[in-house]
């Protein structure tokens, strides 16, 4: 039998099992990189929050919960949709206004205001608020998530945010 | 550790023997690089499986959001360039490295008895690649997926007595659209992949049935043999390795825009076939009239035809090529004539003057500016002004015209034309727009 025509032994057989190795190991990487990044980034963009207009304050009742329309313009990966959330502003009798997210922080159910009652109550799991979002009754972990606002020029502005449910503590998601 | 988890597991699994049989495979006359063909296409098919299953993460098979997802994919998601054009030359290259493996095996006799089946099932490997890339090429969904693939489609409409409902068939209706996106994109991602694992665990599984067929050289092939593992292994992984870097610089350094979204009532448009079926696109050229036809389905058929009988046609048992010159002529023939045929097809492509982009924005800017308001353009627009169809007849100066536009009255006294806001850019694109108003 010729030299080299039979299966290689000792330490050229292991140079050639390391560098397959090796070479197999540097694709490998070289293609999870990009594809990880790839499958990963867009769930670690922020979404940009905007501050959105909802109207005069002074058309606000003192007192009074409000639902206001939200409208904002979201972009969905690769495309854009424009979608409408109902948040509950309660206008104080200092001037300034508190914001509610739609989303009962138990379970994230939306729920109303009940005029008779004079509380904000959630159909699903009996969660139970006052006008200041205190849990009054059910199993709501937390308060009423508030959303930043603030006013200019009459105008309350308001930035949309939605918060982790059934923790007791208030955590942006 | 890795070594006691894999003692672990063999206890349990008895893996030592099909270890033995995967890598302890004989290689008459010893490993080569001659046969690193083969790895090649199954890597590169590999390659194409695991970015095609990327770019389906965001991919959205249908006529209104297709192009939108394939641009988001190419422009804002991380990476996503990079993904889709390994995809995109990774198509190129797995054509290639087949056209090698099939090159390699032909000159080596590697299809003869008792291998005859192996090129039978690589031959149908090779036509479902082909399906793989006329189905791929539609799903961007651009002018040139559109239009190439009305073209391809209408190829199969020549076929006799079928033709037209294999039209239908493929389009899923009348027309090309929302049906034929969604069955292409089945058939790409679904069925064809099905078929292929099946095809290739079959031709691998052929080999190793009868064993690689080692070189074309009796004295060599009896000179001893060596196992696969580890020099071939190691010979297919540097291969390997080549490609990888290639595919992937070619991704890195060669963009791939998309062309315009599809427009099917734009006629204006003319698609390009990939380049493995670019000496296909020339050959129809020379296929006058009645020949058309029977060049759009016959040659293929007859070729494929012809690929599948050679080893049964070609009965010589003789592997070396001198003894072989009939067969090898008539591949070399072949070879001549699609590498002509190619050349042609790409020299005649580069000699097509590209259309300077500035034209069309010098176009718009007549149309926003509504020039013809007073102006009149081959037939359209008021004669209130100069007609310009023929202007850069009349006034060839380039600088005549940037003046102009800038302050009309510098140069043409007692013009009523107005002055119009234009920055350097829109200046020079309105001016190459004028120059080409000319009677040729």
């Amino acid at each position: 039998m010729e030299d080299g025509l039979s299966t290689p032994v000792g330490t050229r057989r292991s140079f050639f099992v390391k560098t397959t190795l090796f070479i197999s190991s540097l694709i490998g990487i070289s293609l999870a990189i990009p594809l990880i990044g790839y499958v990963i980034a867009p769930t670690l963009q922020r979404r940009n929050k905007e501050w959105v207009a909802l109207g005069k304050t002074d058309e606000l009742p003192v007192g009074e919960p409000k639902a206001l329309d939200y409208a904002m313009t979201e972009k969905d990966g690769w495309q854009e949709s424009h979608t409408t959330k109902g948040v509950w502003a309660v206008k104080q009798p200092n001037g300034e206004v508190t914001v509610f997210s739609p989303i009962c922080p138990h379970l994230g159910c939306g729920y109303r205001w009940d005029q008779q009652d004079r509380l904000f109550k959630c159909p699903c799991h009996g969660s139970v608020y006052d006008i200041n979002g205190t849990v009054k009754a059910g199993p709501a972990p937390r308060p009423l998530d508030t959303l930043p606002s603030k006013i200019e020029n009459g105008d309350l502005l308001v930035q949309y945010e939605e918060f982790k449910s059934g923790l007791a503590k208030k955590v942006e998601l | 550790m890795a070594s006691r988890l894999y003692q672990w597991i063999d206890q349990r699994l008895k893996l030592k023997p099909l270890e033995q049989t995967l890598l302890n495979e004989p290689i008459p006359g010893g490993a080569s690089w001659n046969y690193v063909f083969g790895s090649a296409t199954l890597f590169l098919f590999g390659l194409q499986a695991l970015t095609g299953m990327f770019l389906m993460i965001y991919y959205v098979p249908s006529t209104d959001h297709a192009y939108d997802t394939v641009q988001y994919i190419q422009q804002e998601v991380w990476g996503g360039w990079f993904v889709r054009g390994l995809h995109h030359w990774g198509a190129s290259a797995v054509m290639m490295a087949i056209g090698l493996h099939m090159l390699q095996v032909f000159f080596d006799g590697a299809y003869k008895r008792p291998r005859e089946l192996m090129w039978v099932v690589g031959v149908l490997l090779l036509a479902i690649m082909l399906g793989f890339g006329f189905t791929g090429y539609l799903l961007p969904w651009d002018q040139n997926a559109y239009w190439a693939t009305q073209v391809g489609i209408n190829m199969v409409g020549s076929v006799p007595l079928i033709g037209d409902f294999l039209v239908k068939f493929l389009r899923g209706g009348e027309t090309l659209g929302a049906l034929t996106i969604s069955r292409f994109f089945a058939i790409h991602v679904a069925f064809l992949p099905a078929i292929i694992v099946f095809g290739i665990m079959l031709h691998l599984f052929i080999l190793r049935r009868v064993g690689p067929a080692g070189p074309h050289d009796e004295a060599r092939a009896k000179a001893g043999s060596e196992t696969f593992y580890p020099r071939q292994v190691f010979m297919d992984a540097v291969v390997m390795l080549v490609v990888f870097g290639i595919v992937s610089l070619l991704a890195f350094s060669v963009e791939f825009p998309l062309a315009d979204r599809a427009d099917p009532s734009d006629h204006s448009f003319i698609p390009v076939p990939e380049w493995y079926f670019l000496f296909f696109y020339q050959l129809l050229k020379y296929a006058p009239g009645a020949w058309g036809p029977l060049a759009t389905w016959l040659l293929p058929t007859l070729f494929f035809t012809g690929l599948l009988l050679l080893p049964f046609v070609d009965r010589n048992p003789e592997r070396h090529p001198s003894s072989r010159r009939v067969v090898l002529g008539a591949g070399l023939g072949f070879l001549i004539i699609v590498f002509g045929l190619l050349s042609i097809s790409l020299r005649d492509l580069y000699a097509v003057p590209k259309r300077d982009p500035s034209l069309a924005r010098g176009m718009a800017l007549v149309e926003e500016y509504k020039c013809q308001t007073c102006h009149r353009i081959h037939g359209e627009g008021a004669n209130l002004a100069p007609d310009l169809s023929y202007v850069a007849d009349r006034r060839p100066d380039r600088n005549w015209h940037l003046q102009h536009f800038k302050d009309p009255q510098s140069v043409s006294p007692g013009s009523f034309m107005p002055k119009f806001a234009l920055n350097d850019k829109q200046l020079n694109d309105l001016t190459n727009y004028m120059l080409t108003l000319r009677s040729e």
